[in-house]
């Protein structure tokens, strides 16, 4: 309990990142548990001095807090980023163009520039902002290169333009880069923003017309369990009836399965006959259907060729043609041992490999083509005749 | 660009085609040379041992002799197979490795008696034949250090290539068609003139018989052949064949001098010349311009394994080779096992290495071990290349 008082009574023991904190609690003073390392990295930056983080809202030219006033909004102006709350851009900009209040900063500012901040951190809010820059500017695709490298340098090339002027690196070379480039492509920017936005629309359209078919099928699909349901209520009732009446139960039972089966017969037809139609809607492109994740592109003009194991040979049979069955008692047995048949042995592979063997070197004359070889080869025999000599030399022993 | 590959391309990329396949006048040069660079190493050692035996030229083995020796132990090597009850792919994989071995190294340097086990134990290893050296050395009563330590040397002179195209598979596709022709089933290739199932099946009725002389044991029934008999034949031929690839084949140089395809057919034909023939026109237009060299070959590859004489040398004879062998074998070879031992320490028991450079090594090795113990393991650029010696 006196924790709890303890607690609402002063806000400022709240360590947790919604806390509110007292006016006079600087930046400057080290928070308890943070390093003084990141203290003075906040101080190195040149809008430190307005910093995001929630637990210091105050203006930094009205000095009104959040604590005494908590209607309090701040707005940034996206030229020097410098906070302000709304009632000191009210004050000092509604007479046109002013210059920025804040200490040491000379950007002349307007009112209608001044929004709400998005990100806490002001430095991801700028980053954004800039990024949002580049990218309409240089908005080229991938279709538009010859190959991923050369798409993938260009990338490169955004990158580095993006980076320099977010952390002020050779910002007069880059910003004038980023000018001429503008001006050379204006038409194909242009071009491209709106390629880009029909490309959103369609997607758009797209995302609407699966919701709306889903919804549809979930209609049918209800539809039909209602309509079920009634007719079996009413069979029923219907049997109740005539038993009521004093029909023969066993006929009555029969009568009602006939019904029935004629029903569902019927029933069946229609799903068939709906499904021919809703097939020869997709054949004539008028179809509802909307697959999920289609590329809007061209297909791979060149279809990837089938792996070829043995790089272009093949090989052929000039001396037999394998025979789907033999008569050889020993492939017969083979053939019905189930030890074998289970091991995925395949009878077929010995005897294309027994016919392979009779056959393979039958026209290979040895004697003719070793003296041949020892003819044309003169440096193999020569390699051979050194291997001979190695062989008999201790240092070939040698495992070194 | 698709590049059209045939059976025979597939034989030429493999490696008993482009390192271990020869003419006659080549293989013959090649044993020539090695025996000749054997005998001049030999030579060479006696001199620096001394000269308190002039040794003259009558010591050495021959080229012959030496060739007999090789073929005594491909024996040898085939009845330890047996013993084990390994498959024949086994024994002639083994058989070609000794082969092969001793076409860049004499019996002299390594007599084929200590290198006979490694070979087969190699082949048991390409063959897929799971054994481990302790039991493979107790079932041939050997020790388990002798099988291992020429075991490098040996992959050496294979140039490292393991592969041995082998005919078996082959011929069971041979017979599977020859089969399947029997039946009827089968006409004949595009290639070739044109017929259907039955007139092959015919023809093949109306074949002669096998001449005799001929290895197949078949022999014809009185009265008119069925499809049955036809039958019989095809195995019978296919039985003998499979006897001739076993032993003439691998013993005789058949494999460096023909292919497997070849060598399959020539056993067919030395079983049943008949059938063989018929079987080849099936395969082989009499308009191909290969045709008359292709039947040449076979004809050829047949006489070699026809004149295959499985009698040995016998157990004196070799004794005596042996005998000679010990007297004029290379000395720097002589203990294998101890030089395998020491080259895998640092090489320095034979002097082989300089005291510093075993250090040298040493060290490296323990400061790379400890490297490796790091958390990142070591360095990279520490492990650049102190290699060749």
């Amino acid at each position: 309990m006196s924790r709890l008082a303890q607690q609402k009574s002063s806000p400022v023991a709240r360590r947790d990142g919604g806390a509110v904190r007292p006016p006079g609690d600087s930046l400057l003073t080290p928070q308890d548990g943070e390093l003084p390392t990141r203290q003075m990295d906040r101080m190195s930056l040149s809008y430190s001095t307005h910093t995001d983080s929630p637990a210091t809202e105050v203006c930094p030219v009205c000095k009104s807090t959040k604590y005494m006033n908590p209607n309090l909004k701040f707005l940034v102006n996206p030229v020097c980023y410098h906070k302000m709350c709304e009632s000191c851009v009210d004050r000092l900009f509604s007479h046109g163009p002013a210059p920025c209040p804040i200490k040491g900063c000379s950007e002349t500012l307007r009112k209608n520039r001044f929004r709400k901040q998005t990100f806490e951190d002001i430095k991801v809010e700028r980053e954004v902002d800039i990024r949002k820059k580049v990218a309409q500017v240089f908005n080229r695709r991938e279709e538009e290169f010859a190959s991923l490298r050369e798409y993938n340098d260009y990338l490169n090339d955004v990158e580095d333009i993006t980076f320099n002027l977010i952390n002020n690196i050779d910002i007069e070379e880059t910003q004038r880069r980023f000018k001429n480039h503008e001006d050379k492509w204006k038409e194909n920017i242009v071009e491209n923003a709106s390629l880009a936005q029909q490309e959103q629309m369609l997607y758009a359209e797209q995302q609407k017309a699966e919701r709306e078919q889903a919804k549809r099928r979930r209609e049918e699909a209800r539809r039909e369990e209602m309509e079920e349901r009634k007719e079996a209520e009413a069979t029923r009732r219907d049997m109740l009836r005539r038993l009521e009446n004093g029909q023969d139960p066993e006929e009555v039972k029969k009568e009602r399965a006939a019904v029935q089966l004629k029903k569902r017969q019927n029933r069946q037809d229609a799903a068939n006959r709906q499904s021919q139609l809703k097939a020869a809607d997709a054949t004539n492109g008028s179809s509802s259907f909307v697959i999920k994740g289609l590329k809007n592109k061209k297909a791979k003009l060149e279809p990837e060729a089938p792996v070829d194991p043995f790089g272009g040979l093949t090989f052929e049979h000039s001396y037999f043609s394998l025979q789907d069955d033999y008569v050889w008692e020993g492939l017969r047995e083979a053939k019905r041992d189930p030890l074998i048949a289970a091991g995925g042995y395949d009878i077929a592979s010995f005897t294309g490999r027994a016919l392979c063997e009779a056959f393979s070197g039958l026209g290979v004359m040895v004697a003719d083509e070793a003296v041949e070889r020892e003819r044309l080869n003169e440096p193999e025999t020569l390699s051979t005749t050194k291997a001979e000599i190695a062989a008999k030399d201790v240092k070939m022993e040698d495992p070194f | 660009m698709t590049t059209r590959l045939s059976e025979d391309d597939i034989y030429r990329t493999s490696t008993q085609y482009r390192l271990w396949s020869y003419s006659p006048a080549q293989l013959a040069a090649q044993r020539k040379k090695t025996h000749e660079l054997a005998i001049a190493r030999a030579r060479q050692n006696a001199s620096k041992d001394g000269e308190q035996n002039g040794a003259s030229d009558l010591e050495y083995l021959t080229e012959e002799e030496e060739l007999q020796l090789v073929q005594r132990y491909c024996g040898n090597i085939r009845s330890v197979a047996d013993h084990l009850k390994w498959p024949m792919n086994v024994k002639t994989t083994a058989v070609q490795y000794l082969k092969r071995f001793y076409l860049s190294n004499s019996c002299m340097t390594y007599p084929p008696k200590e290198i006979y086990k490694t070979a087969l134990f190699l082949a048991s290893k390409t063959e897929a034949i799971h054994i481990t050296v302790p039991k493979f050395a107790a079932s041939i009563s050997a020790d388990a250090d002798a099988i291992l330590a020429p075991e490098y040397k040996v992959m050496q002179a294979l140039r490292f290539t393991l592969d041995v195209r082998q005919p078996f598979r082959g011929l069971k596709g041979a017979l599977m068609e020859l089969m399947n022709m029997a039946e009827g089933l089968m006409g004949t290739l595009s290639n070739t003139e044109q017929k259907t199932g039955k007139e092959v099946q015919a023809a093949m009725l109306a074949l002669k018989l096998p001449p005799p002389g001929s290895k197949t044991p078949w022999k014809a029934p009185s009265g008119t052949l069925t499809p049955t008999h036809l039958n019989d034949r095809i195995r019978a031929a296919y039985d003998a064949a499979r006897h001739l690839l076993d032993a003439p084949a691998s013993l005789t140089d058949a494999y460096f001098l023909y292919t497997p395809s070849q060598i399959l057919l020539a056993a067919l034909h030395l079983s049943d010349e008949p059938l063989t023939s018929f079987y080849l026109d099936t395969k082989l237009p009499t308009t191909s311009p290969h045709r008359s060299k292709i039947l040449s070959t076979i004809q050829s590859g047949a006489e070699m394994l026809a004149s295959y004489n499985p009698k040995g040398m016998s157990k004196e004879e070799r004794d005596a080779l042996e005998k000679k062998l010990d007297r004029c074998r290379d000395p720097t070879t002589k203990d294998l096992i101890k030089s395998h031992a020491a080259m895998k320490r640092n090489g320095v028991e034979e002097g082989k290495l300089d005291e510093e450079k075993s250090k040298r090594r040493k060290l490296e090795r323990e400061k790379s071990s400890k490297e490796m113990d790091d958390l990142f393991g070591p360095s990279l650029a520490g492990g650049k290349a102190n290699g060749n010696g």
